[in-house]
């Protein structure tokens, strides 16, 4: 009997939406995660796995790659700090400092990949390789951030940015050498979390304050462009063909729908 | 019961014991230990999914339940952190939409 009880009591869909919520928000709940796939690792990668030497042309367009992925999670762990303060309540505020934390290591991890990849200078590197609408688009991030708009800045964040990465760090990890393969699914494991955090805060703003829709519409349509430029650009550099590209751009799309931004 | 041949047929799904299902670890390592059965990987759109099966639109993992999921069921996607309910596709299968 307490057998049954017990396994009722572990069996997540019963869980009521208030103690899901609670759950899922917890600093506990993303500790025993990132455990599961983090633990034994060195900077993102099993530390007994090691790529093949990479051709010249073939590492300089990684090293491109990487140093804007540097920008886009420099952009992220700058925005989700400065929306701990603004969080309109505790959950959306320990739920932010959890990917904080997220954030601080993405950068961490792929810039030891730039040092293993021979980049001697990486801080350098970025400021030299770093895509103008990327750099475009973080700006706007953070005068949103700093402007306490807190819809707007979650949906350039959480929605627009997390959408763009969580796709092109999963076609780049299907192609990728062994180890940058490593670190970017590693990324994209802790990337579920803040897309979803985005949409469903998002969704559930959109519901409850209608009139907020169409200063986000605003938003949307002046930071398209340069996502989707900086999206392009990104996937030239790692070689995903032309055809490929609209399917890629889909799970952007798809989510916009849902949030009824078609 | 209802005239609708359709809606017969929802009538009697919804009358008929549902199918429980023993769920087991699939290696899915990104929510902690006790709810990981209830998660697993999505292989694409060739993946055939179980009556207790329904894909996440959100991330895409493949949410698990002990028992045969129906229209109107609630189920959780805790890698996102997305609540959903269950509904008929227009061509008969079961998906999850998001409820905010």
């Amino acid at each position: 009997m307490e057998r049954a009880i017990r396994d009722e009591a572990a069996d997540v869909h019963a869980l009521e939406p208030e103690a899901f919520l609670e759950e899922v928000h917890s600093f506990e709940f993303w500790f025993h995660s990132v455990q599961g796939y983090l633990a034994g690792q060195t900077f993102g990668h099993r530390p007994d796995v090691h790529g093949a030497p990479l051709a010249p042309s073939e590492r300089e367009h990684l090293v491109t790659v990487l140093c804007n992925y540097c920008v886009g999670e420099t952009a992220a762990l700058e925005g989700a700090s400065g929306l701990v303060a603004i969080a309109p309540n505790r959950l959306t505020k320990i739920f932010l400092a959890t990917q904080v934390a997220d954030e601080g290591r993405h950068l961490e991890v792929l810039l030891h990949r730039l040092g293993e990849l021979g980049v001697a200078a990486p801080e350098a590197e970025i400021e030299r390789r770093a895509s103008r609408s990327l750099l475009h688009f973080k700006r706007r991030l953070l005068e949103l951030v700093q402007s306490r708009d807190w819809e707007a800045a979650i949906f350039a964040q959480n929605v627009i940015l997390e959408a763009m990465e969580f796709t092109v760090f999963q076609s780049h990890a299907r192609t990728a050498d062994l180890v940058t393969r490593e670190v970017l699914q590693g990324i994209v494991k802790d990337e579920r979390r803040h897309i979803g955090f985005g949409e469903n805060e998002l969704g559930r703003r959109l519901q409850a304050s209608p009139h907020i829709r169409a200063r986000i519409g605003e938003v949307k349509k002046e930071l398209d462009h340069w996502v989707l430029e900086s999206f392009e650009e990104t996937l030239r550099e790692i070689g995903v063909p032309n055809e490929e590209r609209p399917e890629l751009g889909r799970n952007y799309l798809e989510v916009v729908a849902r949030l009824g931004f078609a | 019961m209802s005239a609708d041949p359709l809606l017969r047929h929802e009538d009697a799904e919804e009358t008929a014991p549902r199918q429980r299902f023993l769920l087991e670890d699939t290696g899915f390592d990104e929510v902690p230990p006790k709810y990981r059965r209830f998660y697993r990987k999505w292989k694409g759109p060739g993946d055939a999914l179980g009556p207790n099966e329904v894909v996440c639109p959100v991330c895409k993992v493949v949410i698990r339940s002990t028992r045969e999921l129906r229209p109107g069921d609630r189920v959780y996607c805790m890698p996102c952190m997305s609540r959903l309910v269950v509904v008929r596709a227009e061509d008969g299968r079961l998906e999850a939409r998001v409820a905010y």
